[in-house]
């Protein structure tokens, strides 16, 4: 029995994919809220602070993928975070992914402040 | 797509996927300036571009590459990264490149599938 295989570009500036919920299915509202309390808890009501970021970067990934794995789900999971200062530089970034359309999906939450940008996005991969 | 032969043991190749995305950074945007209208389709062309690659290697892997392209202008830029899968058969690899006027970082995530 074969799986469908393709490729599926997303792009960060206009992601939506929508899911209906099921044990074995990616379920974006689901990992949004995990990835939005999971930055809000990291960095909420923080400047940017060089010293610091390293150590913010690494509690985001941490915290969304321990939320992920508590919720039992047959999947393999990819977490990353980018944090960038506010100073008017432009920041592109971009996704293609090869896996099975049918069970497997991608979130991405972009969040800001006054200083800085974070943007988290996570691929779940089904086993 | 391709049978696989599962009786292999394969694990992912960081090196040779580290050359392949390298070589896709360098014929896209080696020797260009920062330029905002074209960022969008730069960035789109070096994930699908390295995600071919990558297909073509015939492995039983699925992929994610994930790219970044930010101006330089002083600010400041961290990533992190977190994978929860099987450390015996996945794995990843990060280029950085950077040119006079941007930086670019290609992560490419490999997850091998049960067959």
């Amino acid at each position: 029995m074969r799986s469908k295989w393709s490729t599926g570009s997303t792009f960060s500036n206009n992601m939506e994919e929508f899911q209906t919920g099921e044990e074995t299915t990616f379920v974006v509202d689901e990992i949004s809220t995990i990835i939005k309390e999971s930055v809000e808890g990291a960095i909420g009501g923080n400047a940017y602070q060089h010293s610091r970021v390293n150590q913010w970067s690494t509690n985001v990934v941490e915290q969304c993928l321990s939320q992920l794995t508590k919720l039992g789900k047959p999947f393999k999971y990819i977490v990353t975070c980018i944090i960038m200062q506010k100073n008017g530089a432009g920041l592109q970034t971009a996704s293609s992914c090869f896996w099975d359309n049918s069970t497997d999906g991608s979130c991405t939450v972009r969040w800001e402040n006054k200083s800085m940008y974070c943007i988290v996005s996570v691929f779940g991969l089904a086993l | 797509m391709e049978d696989y032969q599962p009786n292999d043991e394969v694990s992912f190749n960081a090196d040779e996927a580290s050359n392949y995305v390298k070589e896709c950074i360098e014929s896209i945007i080696g020797g260009v300036d920062y330029n905002q209208n074209k960022v969008n389709q730069w960035t789109a062309s070096i994930v699908e571009h390295s995600l071919t690659q990558l297909v073509k290697q015939g492995k039983p892997f699925k992929y994610i590459v994930n790219c970044a392209v930010m101006q330089k202008s002083g600010a400041g830029l961290h990533t992190a990264n977190s994978c929860y899968w099987d450390t015996t058969t996945d794995g990843n690899c990060t280029v950085r490149w950077e040119n006079r006027t941007m930086y670019c970082v290609v992560c490419v995530f490999a997850v091998a599938v049960t067959l």
